[in-house]
């Protein structure tokens, strides 16, 4: 089963302060965005399409800089971290995307193994703990599986595992659901759920299936048009 | 068990099967170049020494059997090549642009002619064949290509320098070509590298796995346009040099020799690494555009 070392200290997993952030063709697509989100802590993001949700969560796993205002994850700012150090921070983030982002030439475990790879693991040091999560997310029959053989939701949960192998401190879902089954998207926020329950990761989900988000009792951060609506602290007491 | 670890770079696909080709076509359209063009240099060179080498002795008012004995106290000389006297048919055949077809008119003074190759590389005998006729009461002249050769040497040097811009400039062409396609094969890669990068992998790791990938890729395509630019060459030397006439010399002189080999060698080498840096600074720059 999933280990993980979440960090109990005070400072917020994620803050946010007054960042905007805007693109060269688009214009601002945030606009003085300040949040927090606690160390443990399980929140939805919601809006409609075009709100912003995806660019708020680059900007928390560190795939955009803000155009204004300052990102600090895990109580560090990030602006002045040097390249080696985002690499650093960004094994302390996982990351689920609706599109999945698996490497098709690879087998399911090699997908989950990929963060631990890049470290220059050896497959004898992990075999065993991908095994482990791969049964967690209900995959243990299907360990050496090439990727494009599996069912959107398997490939989702192999995409889970990829973000959670590393053991993260924050796991970031970019509409996970958008692309399998309702059955399956419950069964997916409920592995996330247990996750931050059992082991104390920090999740943020964005989605814009309010059906679902109903079902969990997790506070709810909603964007419009780059604004943040419900613009206060969620979190682990939320 | 041990579990083996498949590349994080899928197989060859498609596109890497178009810059293959174009990589190998380039290497070979350059090593052939570049071969050529030490073959014109060559040529250059041995036209240029014979030119030069090439002196007449005109003797006016004496018999053969002087002429002739003049000729071997010539052919005698330590730089001299070869010397020979020209028959009566060979000097009117010399004659005969100047005073038509249809034989010489009789009574016309035929002077006797001396055709003399001279290893310049030991000396020019012109003094010492002038000393001869001198010696043996022969009027004549001695006549060097010196002021020739020079106008040749001047324009073999023009045709050398074509040579070598062509090459620098097909050399510099394919490693641009190679560059951009490795740049455009690699930008289709983006969404690896963007999976590698979220998972955490520093910007050396990434670069180093394109860069290993290109690098091999353009050896490959390198070598084989090499081996067909080797293949085309030994073909012309084995089958194709047979002239020997006049326009033969001022063909390049393919051949096979140690500066050739290492011109094949090292052509898919630099063809490998424009691929390797170009990878690097195609994968560094796109990742800079992140944070």
């Amino acid at each position: 089963m999933v280990r993980f070392r979440p960090d109990l200290s005070d400072e917020p997993a994620v803050r946010l302060d007054g960042v905007s952030l805007t693109y060269e063709r688009t214009g601002e697509v945030l606009s003085e965005i300040d949040v927090v989100l606690r160390q443990g802590s399980f929140t939805f993001l919601t809006g409609p399409s075009g709100a912003g949700k995806s660019s708020l969560l680059k900007l928390m796993y560190l795939a955009h800089a803000p155009t204004r205002g300052g990102v600090r994850l895990f109580g560090q700012q990030t602006y002045d971290l040097k390249r080696k150090q985002l690499a650093a921070m960004r094994r302390r983030i996982g990351v689920v995307f609706q599109e999945f982002r698996l490497l098709d030439h690879l087998t399911a475990f090699e997908n989950v193994a990929l963060p631990l790879r890049v470290l220059g693991q050896k497959p004898d040091a992990y075999q065993n703990e991908v095994i482990d999560l791969l049964r967690w997310v209900g995959l243990g029959e299907r360990v050496d599986a090439p990727t494009p053989s599996l069912s959107g939701g398997e490939q989702q949960r192999v995409a889970i595992a990829r973000a959670l192998i590393n053991k993260p401190d924050l796991l970031i879902a970019d509409e996970p659901t958008g692309n399998v089954d309702p059955d399956m998207g419950r069964k997916i926020l409920r592995l996330f759920a247990e996750l931050n329950k059992r082991v104390g990761t920090t999740i943020l989900i964005a989605t814009h299936d309010l059906e679902l988000i109903r079902e969990f009792d997790a506070p709810v951060l909603r964007l419009s048009d780059g604004l943040l609506v419900r613009d206060v602290e969620y979190g682990a007491e939320a | 068990m041990t579990r083996r670890e498949t590349p994080l770079l899928p197989a060859t696909d498609a596109r890497e099967a178009a810059l293959f080709f174009v990589i190998g076509a380039l290497c070979f359209l350059a090593a052939l170049a570049a071969l050529t063009t030490r073959g014109t240099y060559k040529a250059a060179e041995a036209w240029g020494a014979q030119i030069e080498g090439d002196i007449t002795v005109v003797m006016r008012d004496t018999d053969r059997r002087t002429a002739q004995a003049v000729t071997d106290r010539v052919s005698g000389f330590a730089n001299v090549f070869e010397a020979r006297l020209l028959s009566q048919e060979e000097v009117e055949m010399l004659l005969e642009p100047s005073l038509g077809p249809g034989g010489l008119p009789e009574g016309l003074p035929i002077p006797m002619l001396m055709m003399v190759q001279a290893d310049m590389a030991v000396g020019d005998p012109s003094p010492d064949i002038a000393r001869i006729l001198s010696e043996m009461g022969v009027d004549g002249d001695v006549a060097g290509n010196a002021g020739y050769a020079d106008n040749v040497r001047a324009a073999l040097g023009v045709l050398r320098l074509v040579a070598l811009s062509i090459v620098a400039l097909l050399s510099a062409t394919a490693i641009a070509v190679i560059a951009f396609a490795t740049h455009a094969a690699l930008l289709a890669r983006r969404d690896i590298v963007d999976v590698l990068h979220l998972s955490g992998a520093e910007d050396r790791y990434i670069a180093a796995l394109f860069e290993r990938r290109f690098w091999i890729l353009a050896l490959q395509a390198g070598l084989g346009g090499a081996v067909a630019a080797l293949m085309v060459t030994a073909l012309i030397v084995f089958t194709g040099s047979g002239s020997q006439g006049v326009e033969a010399q001022l063909l390049p002189r393919l051949s096979l020799d140690f500066w050739d080999i290492v011109i094949l060698l090292v052509t898919p080498i630099a063809a490998g690494l424009a691929a390797r840096m170009a990878a690097r600074l195609t994968v560094l720059n796109s990742l800079k555009e992140t944070l």
